[in-house]
Protein backbone atom coordinates (compact mmCIF):
# COMPACT_ATOMS: atom_id res chain seq x y z
CA UNK A 1 0.00 0.00 0.00
CA UNK A 2 1.44 3.26 -0.61
CA UNK A 3 2.99 4.97 2.30
CA UNK A 4 1.15 7.83 4.36
CA UNK A 5 2.24 11.29 3.77
CA UNK A 6 4.72 12.32 5.96
CA UNK A 7 1.95 14.50 8.42
CA UNK A 8 0.21 11.75 8.74
CA UNK A 9 3.02 9.53 10.02
CA UNK A 10 2.34 8.58 13.48
CA UNK A 11 5.31 10.08 15.56
CA UNK A 12 7.78 7.59 17.55
CA UNK A 13 10.03 7.85 20.51
CA UNK A 14 13.09 5.36 20.45
CA UNK A 15 13.99 3.99 24.26
CA UNK A 16 17.24 2.35 24.71
CA UNK A 17 17.10 -0.48 27.07
CA UNK A 18 20.00 -2.31 28.91
CA UNK A 19 19.65 -6.23 30.06
CA UNK A 20 21.26 -8.05 32.57
CA UNK A 21 21.13 -11.41 33.68
CA UNK A 22 23.33 -14.33 35.15
CA UNK A 23 26.14 -15.18 32.62
CA UNK A 24 23.78 -18.45 31.50
CA UNK A 25 21.10 -16.52 30.47
CA UNK A 26 20.63 -16.61 26.19
CA UNK A 27 18.91 -13.54 25.83
CA UNK A 28 17.40 -12.91 22.55
CA UNK A 29 15.27 -10.61 20.93
CA UNK A 30 11.91 -12.77 20.21
CA UNK A 31 11.99 -13.54 23.93
CA UNK A 32 12.23 -9.93 24.91
CA UNK A 33 9.85 -9.24 22.32
CA UNK A 34 7.02 -11.69 23.59
CA UNK A 35 7.74 -10.53 27.54
CA UNK A 36 7.77 -6.98 26.49
CA UNK A 37 4.18 -7.60 25.03
CA UNK A 38 2.99 -9.45 27.77
CA UNK A 39 4.36 -6.90 30.31
CA UNK A 40 2.22 -4.12 28.23
CA UNK A 41 -0.95 -6.24 27.85
CA UNK A 42 -1.00 -6.77 31.49
CA UNK A 43 -0.32 -3.84 32.87
CA UNK A 44 -2.36 -0.98 30.40
CA UNK A 45 -4.63 -3.54 28.80
CA UNK A 46 -5.23 -4.06 25.30
CA UNK A 47 -5.77 -0.41 24.34
CA UNK A 48 -2.98 0.71 26.59
CA UNK A 49 -0.66 -1.70 24.59
CA UNK A 50 -2.26 -0.47 21.04
CA UNK A 51 -1.63 2.77 21.66
CA UNK A 52 2.09 2.33 22.96
CA UNK A 53 2.75 -0.20 20.00
CA UNK A 54 5.74 -1.43 21.38
CA UNK A 55 8.41 -3.30 19.38
CA UNK A 56 11.93 -4.20 20.01
CA UNK A 57 14.27 -2.98 16.89
CA UNK A 58 17.47 -3.49 17.65
CA UNK A 59 18.96 -6.59 19.96
CA UNK A 60 22.61 -7.11 20.52
CA UNK A 61 23.69 -9.49 23.13
CA UNK A 62 26.74 -10.81 24.58
CA UNK A 63 27.33 -13.43 27.26
CA UNK A 64 24.36 -12.00 29.88
CA UNK A 65 24.32 -8.47 28.53
CA UNK A 66 22.00 -6.80 25.85
CA UNK A 67 21.62 -3.43 24.34
CA UNK A 68 17.90 -3.22 22.76
CA UNK A 69 16.22 0.43 21.12
CA UNK A 70 12.20 -0.12 22.14
CA UNK A 71 9.89 1.77 19.97
CA UNK A 72 6.97 3.77 21.48
CA UNK A 73 4.38 6.01 19.90
CA UNK A 74 5.01 9.40 21.27
CA UNK A 75 3.45 10.51 24.52
CA UNK A 76 2.93 6.96 25.53
CA UNK A 77 6.83 6.59 26.84
CA UNK A 78 5.71 6.54 30.52
CA UNK A 79 3.58 3.73 30.20
CA UNK A 80 6.46 1.95 27.81
CA UNK A 81 9.10 2.84 30.86
CA UNK A 82 6.32 0.71 33.61
CA UNK A 83 5.88 -1.56 30.98
CA UNK A 84 9.82 -2.21 30.78
CA UNK A 85 10.88 -2.13 34.09
CA UNK A 86 8.18 -4.93 34.75
CA UNK A 87 10.00 -7.37 32.61
CA UNK A 88 11.67 -9.37 35.21
CA UNK A 89 12.32 -12.95 33.55
CA UNK A 90 13.00 -13.84 29.62
CA UNK A 91 11.68 -16.90 29.71
CA UNK A 92 13.01 -18.71 32.63
CA UNK A 93 16.01 -16.29 33.15
CA UNK A 94 15.65 -13.92 35.54
CA UNK A 95 16.71 -10.45 33.67
CA UNK A 96 17.43 -6.93 34.77
CA UNK A 97 16.26 -3.98 32.61
CA UNK A 98 17.13 -0.26 32.72
CA UNK A 99 16.28 2.37 30.36
CA UNK A 100 18.96 4.52 29.48
CA UNK A 101 17.50 7.39 27.39
CA UNK A 102 14.97 8.25 25.42
CA UNK A 103 15.39 9.82 21.69
CA UNK A 104 13.31 10.89 18.95
CA UNK A 105 15.35 8.71 15.87
CA UNK A 106 16.59 5.52 15.74
CA UNK A 107 19.79 7.12 15.26
CA UNK A 108 20.28 9.29 18.15
CA UNK A 109 19.00 6.78 20.36
CA UNK A 110 21.76 4.22 19.41
CA UNK A 111 24.47 6.99 19.33
CA UNK A 112 23.73 8.33 22.42
CA UNK A 113 22.88 5.46 24.42
CA UNK A 114 24.16 2.50 22.99
CA UNK A 115 27.86 1.74 23.43
CA UNK A 116 28.43 -1.92 24.05
CA UNK A 117 29.42 -2.91 27.38
CA UNK A 118 31.80 -5.13 27.71
CA UNK A 119 30.59 -8.89 27.92
CA UNK A 120 31.97 -11.32 30.18
CA UNK A 121 35.92 -11.40 29.79
CA UNK A 122 36.84 -14.61 31.69
CA UNK A 123 36.07 -17.06 33.78
CA UNK A 124 38.13 -17.20 37.30
CA UNK A 125 38.47 -19.52 40.56
CA UNK A 126 37.51 -17.55 43.22
CA UNK A 127 36.98 -18.23 47.07
CA UNK A 128 33.56 -17.15 48.33
CA UNK A 129 32.39 -18.14 51.81
CA UNK A 130 35.68 -20.20 52.47
CA UNK A 131 34.53 -22.23 49.56
CA UNK A 132 36.29 -22.72 45.69
CA UNK A 133 33.99 -21.50 43.17
CA UNK A 134 33.93 -20.52 39.32
CA UNK A 135 32.99 -16.90 38.58
CA UNK A 136 32.58 -15.31 35.17
CA UNK A 137 34.45 -12.09 35.36
CA UNK A 138 33.20 -8.92 33.60
CA UNK A 139 35.40 -5.57 34.66
CA UNK A 140 34.94 -5.59 38.15
CA UNK A 141 31.69 -7.48 38.78
CA UNK A 142 31.56 -11.02 39.44
CA UNK A 143 28.92 -13.88 38.87
CA UNK A 144 30.09 -16.55 41.80
CA UNK A 145 28.36 -20.25 40.21
CA UNK A 146 27.24 -21.70 43.23
CA UNK A 147 25.24 -25.10 44.14
CA UNK A 148 21.63 -23.02 43.63
CA UNK A 149 22.53 -20.61 41.20
CA UNK A 150 25.07 -17.52 41.07
CA UNK A 151 25.09 -15.06 43.50
CA UNK A 152 26.40 -11.54 42.46
CA UNK A 153 29.26 -9.62 43.82
CA UNK A 154 32.01 -7.57 43.13
CA UNK A 155 35.83 -7.24 42.81
CA UNK A 156 35.82 -5.62 46.15
CA UNK A 157 33.92 -8.87 47.88
CA UNK A 158 37.19 -10.47 47.23
CA UNK A 159 40.06 -8.27 48.36
CA UNK B 1 17.15 8.67 46.84
CA UNK B 2 17.72 5.95 48.16
CA UNK B 3 16.22 1.76 47.46
CA UNK B 4 16.07 -0.33 50.21
CA UNK B 5 17.55 -3.74 49.29
CA UNK B 6 18.69 -7.29 50.60
CA UNK B 7 22.27 -8.37 50.26
CA UNK B 8 23.83 -11.60 50.00
CA UNK B 9 23.18 -14.05 52.24
CA UNK B 10 19.43 -12.52 52.59
CA UNK B 11 19.27 -11.90 49.08
CA UNK B 12 21.66 -13.25 46.22
CA UNK B 13 23.80 -10.36 45.61
CA UNK B 14 26.23 -8.11 47.57
CA UNK B 15 25.76 -5.09 49.10
CA UNK B 16 28.93 -3.78 46.55
CA UNK B 17 27.21 -5.50 43.66
CA UNK B 18 23.58 -3.60 44.72
CA UNK B 19 25.20 -0.49 44.77
CA UNK B 20 27.49 -0.24 41.87
CA UNK B 21 23.87 -1.35 40.14
CA UNK B 22 22.37 1.56 42.20
CA UNK B 23 24.86 4.00 41.50
CA UNK B 24 24.12 3.33 37.73
CA UNK B 25 20.44 3.66 38.47
CA UNK B 26 20.89 6.85 39.59
CA UNK B 27 19.92 6.54 43.15
CA UNK B 28 22.47 8.02 46.17
CA UNK B 29 22.58 4.96 48.34
CA UNK B 30 21.30 1.87 49.53
CA UNK B 31 19.54 0.94 52.10
CA UNK B 32 20.69 -2.14 53.71
CA UNK B 33 17.51 -4.53 55.15
CA UNK B 34 20.14 -6.78 56.97
CA UNK B 35 18.68 -10.01 58.21
CA UNK B 36 21.85 -11.75 58.32
CA UNK B 37 23.73 -9.03 56.00
CA UNK B 38 26.32 -7.29 57.91
CA UNK B 39 28.46 -6.11 55.23
CA UNK B 40 31.30 -3.59 56.22
CA UNK B 41 29.99 -0.78 55.75
CA UNK B 42 32.90 1.71 56.16
CA UNK B 43 35.10 0.07 53.87
CA UNK B 44 32.52 0.13 51.15
CA UNK B 45 31.87 3.65 51.46
CA UNK B 46 35.28 4.54 51.22
CA UNK B 47 36.01 2.69 47.81
CA UNK B 48 32.64 2.86 46.43
CA UNK B 49 30.25 6.56 45.19
CA UNK B 50 27.10 5.02 46.79
CA UNK B 51 26.19 5.94 50.66
CA UNK B 52 25.30 2.11 52.33
CA UNK B 53 22.89 2.67 55.03
CA UNK B 54 23.33 0.31 58.32
CA UNK B 55 19.48 -1.00 58.63
CA UNK B 56 17.81 -4.13 60.21
CA UNK B 57 14.94 -5.62 58.93
CA UNK B 58 13.22 -7.18 62.20
CA UNK B 59 10.93 -10.82 61.14
CA UNK B 60 9.56 -11.48 64.14
CA UNK B 61 6.47 -14.11 64.62
CA UNK B 62 4.73 -12.32 67.27
CA UNK B 63 4.58 -8.40 68.50
CA UNK B 64 6.54 -9.54 71.87
CA UNK B 65 9.73 -11.27 70.12
CA UNK B 66 9.82 -8.14 67.96
CA UNK B 67 9.59 -5.73 70.73
CA UNK B 68 12.94 -7.40 72.47
CA UNK B 69 14.36 -7.33 68.99
CA UNK B 70 13.25 -3.66 68.66
CA UNK B 71 15.10 -2.77 71.97
CA UNK B 72 18.11 -4.55 70.94
CA UNK B 73 18.44 -3.31 67.56
CA UNK B 74 17.87 0.20 67.97
CA UNK B 75 21.15 1.46 69.57
CA UNK B 76 23.08 -0.35 67.20
CA UNK B 77 21.44 0.40 63.59
CA UNK B 78 20.84 3.61 61.85
CA UNK B 79 17.71 2.43 60.53
CA UNK B 80 15.28 0.12 61.53
CA UNK B 81 12.11 -1.54 59.53
CA UNK B 82 9.94 -3.96 60.64
CA UNK B 83 8.61 -6.29 58.01
CA UNK B 84 4.36 -6.40 58.91
CA UNK B 85 1.94 -8.94 57.57
CA UNK B 86 -0.25 -9.71 60.28
CA UNK B 87 -2.55 -7.50 61.88
CA UNK B 88 -0.90 -7.82 65.28
CA UNK B 89 2.68 -6.89 64.00
CA UNK B 90 1.16 -4.05 61.98
CA UNK B 91 -0.69 -2.41 64.90
CA UNK B 92 2.59 -3.03 67.07
CA UNK B 93 4.51 -1.41 64.90
CA UNK B 94 2.67 1.73 64.49
CA UNK B 95 2.17 2.61 68.17
CA UNK B 96 6.30 2.29 68.42
CA UNK B 97 7.78 5.69 68.02
CA UNK B 98 11.12 3.58 68.01
CA UNK B 99 10.20 1.59 64.70
CA UNK B 100 11.17 3.71 61.23
CA UNK B 101 9.48 2.00 58.89
CA UNK B 102 6.56 -0.65 58.73
CA UNK B 103 7.31 -3.34 55.77
CA UNK B 104 4.58 -4.49 53.32
CA UNK B 105 1.98 -4.26 55.93
CA UNK B 106 0.03 -5.84 53.24
CA UNK B 107 1.43 -8.93 52.81
CA UNK B 108 -0.36 -12.04 53.60
CA UNK B 109 -3.07 -11.95 55.66
CA UNK B 110 -2.04 -8.34 57.16
CA UNK B 111 -4.36 -5.48 56.56
CA UNK B 112 -4.60 -1.74 57.62
CA UNK B 113 -7.34 0.97 58.56
CA UNK B 114 -7.89 4.06 59.40
CA UNK B 115 -6.72 3.45 63.10
CA UNK B 116 -3.64 2.16 61.91
CA UNK B 117 -3.05 4.94 59.80
CA UNK B 118 -3.68 7.83 62.54
CA UNK B 119 -1.00 5.81 64.67
CA UNK B 120 1.38 6.00 62.04
CA UNK B 121 1.18 9.62 61.48
CA UNK B 122 1.25 10.30 65.22
CA UNK B 123 4.31 8.25 65.72
CA UNK B 124 6.33 9.08 62.42
CA UNK B 125 6.37 5.26 61.24
CA UNK B 126 6.93 5.19 57.36
CA UNK B 127 3.79 2.97 55.92
CA UNK B 128 6.01 0.96 53.06
CA UNK B 129 4.44 0.97 49.55
CA UNK B 130 5.61 -2.70 48.58
CA UNK B 131 6.33 -2.57 44.26
CA UNK B 132 7.80 -5.90 44.63
CA UNK B 133 4.70 -7.68 43.76
CA UNK B 134 3.70 -5.60 41.00
CA UNK B 135 6.82 -5.83 39.18
CA UNK B 136 7.12 -9.49 39.93
CA UNK B 137 4.05 -11.22 39.84
CA UNK B 138 1.17 -11.90 37.32
CA UNK B 139 -2.33 -12.81 37.49
CA UNK B 140 -4.08 -13.14 40.58
CA UNK B 141 -1.57 -12.37 42.83
CA UNK B 142 -0.37 -9.15 40.99
CA UNK B 143 -4.43 -7.88 40.60
CA UNK B 144 -4.77 -8.62 45.13
CA UNK B 145 -0.95 -6.54 45.20
CA UNK B 146 -2.91 -4.09 43.54
CA UNK B 147 -5.71 -3.26 45.06
CA UNK B 148 -3.75 -3.93 48.61
CA UNK B 149 -1.64 -1.06 47.49
CA UNK B 150 -4.70 1.27 46.21
CA UNK B 151 -6.07 0.99 49.73
CA UNK B 152 -3.51 1.46 51.67
CA UNK B 153 -2.51 4.69 49.29
CA UNK B 154 -6.23 6.17 49.76
CA UNK B 155 -5.38 5.39 53.84
CA UNK B 156 -1.93 7.08 53.91
CA UNK B 157 -3.20 9.97 51.97
CA UNK B 158 -6.18 10.55 53.28
CA UNK B 159 -4.26 10.56 56.92
CA UNK B 160 -0.95 12.23 55.72
CA UNK B 161 0.54 9.33 57.23
CA UNK B 162 4.43 9.43 56.11
CA UNK B 163 5.32 6.60 53.23
CA UNK B 164 8.58 5.22 52.25
CA UNK B 165 8.56 3.06 48.40
CA UNK B 166 10.47 0.36 47.70
CA UNK B 167 10.54 -2.30 45.26
CA UNK B 168 12.46 -4.85 47.88
CA UNK B 169 14.86 -5.90 45.53
CA UNK B 170 16.81 -9.38 46.29
CA UNK B 171 19.55 -8.95 43.76
CA UNK B 172 20.75 -5.98 41.39
CA UNK B 173 18.73 -7.79 38.40
CA UNK B 174 16.11 -6.76 40.63
CA UNK B 175 16.68 -3.30 41.16
CA UNK B 176 14.36 -1.09 38.92
CA UNK B 177 15.50 2.40 38.18
CA UNK B 178 13.86 5.70 40.09
CA UNK B 179 12.16 6.84 36.88
CA UNK B 180 10.77 3.54 35.96
CA UNK B 181 9.07 2.67 39.11
CA UNK B 182 7.41 6.85 38.76
CA UNK B 183 6.84 4.89 35.73
CA UNK B 184 4.81 2.13 36.94
CA UNK B 185 3.17 4.79 39.63
CA UNK B 186 1.91 6.59 37.04
CA UNK B 187 -0.16 4.03 35.43
CA UNK B 188 -1.25 2.07 39.17
CA UNK B 189 -2.52 5.52 40.04
CA UNK B 190 0.12 7.04 42.10
CA UNK B 191 1.11 10.42 41.64
CA UNK B 192 4.77 10.67 39.73
CA UNK B 193 5.78 13.06 42.39
CA UNK B 194 4.56 10.80 44.93
CA UNK B 195 6.94 7.94 44.18
CA UNK B 196 9.86 9.78 43.76
CA UNK B 197 9.02 11.38 47.37
CA UNK B 198 8.95 8.21 48.91
CA UNK B 199 12.63 7.21 47.64
CA UNK B 200 13.53 10.25 48.89
CA UNK B 201 12.14 9.49 52.19
CA UNK B 202 14.58 6.96 52.60
CA UNK B 203 17.29 9.64 52.51
CA UNK B 204 15.70 12.05 54.86
CA UNK B 205 14.97 9.20 57.57
CA UNK B 206 18.57 7.57 57.21
CA UNK B 207 20.19 11.52 57.69
CA UNK B 208 17.57 12.14 60.85
CA UNK B 209 18.69 8.80 62.32
CA UNK B 210 22.40 9.77 61.92
CA UNK B 211 22.16 13.04 63.37
CA UNK B 212 20.32 11.35 66.32
CA UNK B 213 23.15 8.82 66.71
CA UNK B 214 25.81 11.52 66.42
CA UNK B 215 27.79 12.20 70.53
CA UNK B 216 26.30 15.90 70.02
CA UNK B 217 22.83 14.89 70.09
CA UNK B 218 21.12 14.88 73.36
CA UNK B 219 16.73 15.75 72.46
CA UNK B 220 15.36 17.43 69.33
CA UNK B 221 16.38 21.25 69.17
CA UNK B 222 19.50 20.19 71.99
CA UNK B 223 22.69 19.50 70.75
CA UNK B 224 26.10 19.27 72.56
CA UNK B 225 28.10 22.60 71.63
CA UNK B 226 30.61 25.11 72.32
CA UNK B 227 29.89 26.81 75.56
CA UNK B 228 31.46 29.26 77.86
CA UNK B 229 33.49 28.17 80.81
CA UNK B 230 31.99 30.82 84.05
CA UNK B 231 34.20 29.72 86.70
Amino acid sequence: MKHLPKHLRPRWRYLAVEIEAWPDASLNRGAFQRELWYAAQNLIGDSGSADADLTVLGFDSADGVAETIVRARRGTVDDARAAIACIDELGSDPVGVRVRGVSGTVRACSERYLHGRAGISEERDVVFENESRTAAVRNSLLDVRGPDGFTGATQLDFE
Amino acid sequence: MYEAVYAHPDGESTASRVATAAGRYGYDGIVVRGLDASPDYDRLRDELDVDFVDAVEIDAPDPERASGAVGNYRPQRELLILRGGTNALNRFAVEQPRIDVLSRPMHGHGNFNHVLAKAARDNGVRIEFDLGPVLRSNGGTRVQALSDLRKLRELVEYYDAPYVVSARPRSHLELRAPRELAGLGEVIGFDREQVLDGLREWDRLAARNRERMSESFIAPGVERGKYEKDD
